[in-house]
């Protein structure tokens, strides 16, 4: 039976290593590519610039709506004429000398007297 | 010196040029903390003075209704109509613009407007006005350049020219004129709302801004007349028929509710269209005499003058006066009745009222004196004729360019014994027609004095008429009891005069003609060729239900006035008003 333990009696030994106790983990994983300052900048730019974008669609989109809103008020005022008119042609057809020249009034002849029922 | 500049040529250029590059920076930091910090406040308003714009939001004018029978009819409308207008610069084409606009708007060109399309150094040309909606599609259809349609409304008339004068008109700047658009101007133009927002080039509102801010505007009153579209219509057919018959050039005619002071009908003739007010060449012809044109009412005010006499004591239906001499004098003037008249030794108020006589009131007035026309009996007449029948106070009716006519207080110079003799019976005064309406009305519905008025009420939106009460300005113009003495005094003697024969059976029809003298403006005296006729009185059956004054001016039938032109008026407007009015016989 062999028995082996952890420490490594070379001659280099790392802080980490120096610095060993039970129960640690003694190997670091670090990432191979590290990000330079270019990436950092372009990163942040492109953050800056999605930012930006959904502020623009967000402004665009509530324009919109002041755009949208100008277009039903225009119906609205629109209707609104075309109901007058209606209502204009609708008093001149009902127009007392408009109805006095019609044939139904001419034809209409004086009562020769009037009795009233209690 | 030397030696800094001898550190700047061993300075390293990238070194240099950074710090160049730093002091560009800070030059720019510095700078636009200056604009945006320091003068944030003046480019912030300099911003909302380019980007926000404040609309206004036009209110829609009331629209004005009247009666027909039950229901209500529109007698004003409003419509959206369209100004044409060019800018040259912007015109590429000139005679297609001037095609489209003959084919489609001819007849709303403004003169020489299509002329001036072509002069580029104008900006702006109205070249239509009054643009119907569809002729206003119809240009924006064909999409030429150069061309924009400015939105604006009109009053529409649906019966043309009926109660004209009643109505006034507005004018083109949206204000109100003559009659009832002038005098409620500020209940019809209502209150415009603003809209502040920030706008894009074409001023279009977004909704971007934190400080949009939207008033809504608040419309005129729909108001609803007393007028009843029947009655003012007979009114004004019977008006004009009647003085083509006296070949009379002017003259008025009222209807009225003795009952609420309201008026049903108030027509003028010659009249005019209001929708066609520009082509009025004689501008008399917006005035509503009615309102507008005191008048020597002449022996119509006999009847007041007696309930006068009733209601103080002074004279009573009993009491009898020698009027044998047909003349009565006062100071150092005659007055006499006409020559018709007859002369009797036990005159009566009932005889006064019945042949008109001047002797009667002059003797009432010597009455109220205590058997002498003197100071009290001038003050007895003024108190009747200013504070209870309110005659030299304007009335509150709801029209434009209302006058208090004259009455001459007996403190005057001018209000002496003899004044006050023709005053009792309708000389020497100015009264308008209104005046004497409604304090005859009151004189007859049992002594109270209602305010005339022209409006009913408000039209609501769901078609209801929110109705205003009528306004009562005094009680006991006469007492109840003397009322009802001058109401029966007033009916006998139409009855037993010229018209009341042919009155149908059933009804209490009672009246007074007058026939004043007018003053000739070259002589400053009476003249014998002119006249005024008048006619005042009241239809019903127990009571009163309506009251009717007739004058007309000018007439050239002969004989008095009165009788010959104001009284068939009356009687043919009354008969029909029995009739539209359904109002029962007494049996």
């Amino acid at each position: 039976m062999s028995y082996t333990t952890r420490r490594n009696n070379s001659g280099f030994s790392s802080r980490r290593e120096r610095s060993w106790q039970r129960n640690q983990n003694t190997v670091a994983f670090a990432p191979r590519a590290a990000m330079g300052p270019i990436t950092h900048t372009v990163l942040v730019a492109l953050m800056i610039a999605v930012l930006g974008l959904i502020y623009l669609t967000q402004v665009t989109k509530t324009s919109f709506y002041g755009y949208t809103l100008n277009t039903q008020s225009e119906q609205m005022a629109s209707l609104k004429a075309e109901q007058q008119d209606l209502q204009v042609e609708n008093a001149r057809l009902q127009a007392l000398q408009r109805v006095k020249d019609s044939n139904v009034a001419k034809a209409m002849t004086e009562p020769k007297s009037v009795d009233y029922v209690n | 010196m030397p030696q800094l500049t001898q550190q700047f040529s061993r300075m390293p250029r990238s070194r240099l040029l950074r710090i160049v590059v730093l002091g560009l920076f800070g030059i720019f930091t510095l700078r636009l903390f200056y604009i945006q910090v320091i003068q944030h406040g003046y480019y912030d308003e300099q911003a909302k003075a380019s980007q926000v714009s404040k609309l206004t939001i036009a209110p829609e004018r009331g629209k004005i209704y009247a009666h027909d029978g039950a229901g209500v009819v529109p007698l004003v409308l409003n419509e959206t109509v369209y100004t044409v207008f060019a800018d040259p610069s912007e015109v590429t084409d000139a005679s297609k613009v001037t095609q489209v606009l003959k084919n489609v708007a001819g007849g709303n060109i403004v003169s020489d407007s299509l002329a001036r399309l072509t002069d580029k150094s104008v900006r702006y040309i109205v070249l239509a006005r009054q643009v119907s909606r569809t002729q206003a599609e119809l240009i924006q259809k064909e999409n030429v350049a150069g061309i924009g349609l400015q939105k604006g409304s009109r009053r529409v008339y649906p019966e043309q020219a009926l109660a004209a004068q009643t109505l006034g008109y507005v004018n083109t700047e949206g204000t109100g004129q003559y009659g009832l658009e002038e005098a409620l101007q500020a209940r019809l133009v209502g209150t415009p709302g603003t809209l502040e927002a920030v706008t894009d080039v074409r001023r279009i509102p977004l909704t971007i801004g934190k400080d949009d801010a939207r008033v809504e505007a608040k419309n005129g009153d729909n108001l609803v007349l007393s007028v009843d579209r029947n009655i003012q219509s007979k009114a004004e057919q019977v008006l004009r028929d009647g003085l083509a018959n006296v070949r009379a050039t002017k003259g008025s005619v009222l209807v009225m509710d003795p009952r609420s002071g309201h008026v049903l009908a108030m027509a003028n003739f010659p009249t005019y269209d209001p929708s066609k007010y520009g082509d009025v060449q004689d501008y008399s012809v917006f005035q509503n005499a009615v309102v507008s044109a005191p008048y020597e009412a002449g022996s119509v005010m006999k009847t007041l003058t007696v309930g006068a006499g009733l209601d103080s004591g002074a004279v009573n239906t009993n009491t009898v006066f020698n009027d044998s001499s047909g003349c009565a004098t006062v100071d150092d003037r005659k007055i006499c009745n006409v020559e018709e008249d007859p002369r009797q030794a036990n005159a009566t108020m009932l005889t006064t009222l019945r042949y008109s006589l001047n002797t009667g009131v002059v003797f009432t007035l010597r009455q109220m004196g205590g058997g002498e026309v003197n100071r009290q009996a001038r003050d007895t007449l003024y108190s009747y004729f200013h504070s209870h029948y309110r005659f030299g106070q304007l009335t509150g009716i709801e029209q434009a360019g209302e006058t208090p006519g004259t009455i001459i207080a007996p403190d005057q110079q001018e209000g002496n014994n003899v004044r006050y003799a023709n005053m009792a019976f309708g000389q020497g005064m100015d009264v308008t027609m209104i005046q004497a309406a409604s304090a005859f009305s009151a004189a007859i519905n049992g002594g109270r004095y209602y305010q005339p008025s022209l409006i009913d009420g408000t039209l609501g939106s769901d078609g209801s008429v929110s109705s205003v009460q009528p306004k009562v300005l005094a009680e006991n113009t006469l007492s109840p009891a003397h009322s009802a003495e001058l109401r029966d005094l007033i009916w006998q003697a139409r009855k037993q005069g010229f018209f009341g024969p042919n009155d149908p059976e059933g009804y209490k029809i009672g009246g007074k003609t007058g026939t004043s003298q007018v003053i000739d403006p070259k002589t400053g005296k009476y003249s014998n060729d002119n006249s005024i006729g008048s006619y005042l009185g009241f239809g019903g059956a127990e009571t009163p239900e309506y009251v009717i004054m007739v004058r007309v001016d000018d007439s050239k039938a002969g004989g008095y006035a009165g009788t010959t032109a104001a009284g068939p008026i009356f009687n043919t407007l009354s008969n029909w008003l029995l009739k539209y009015l359904n109002i029962e016989p007494m049996r």
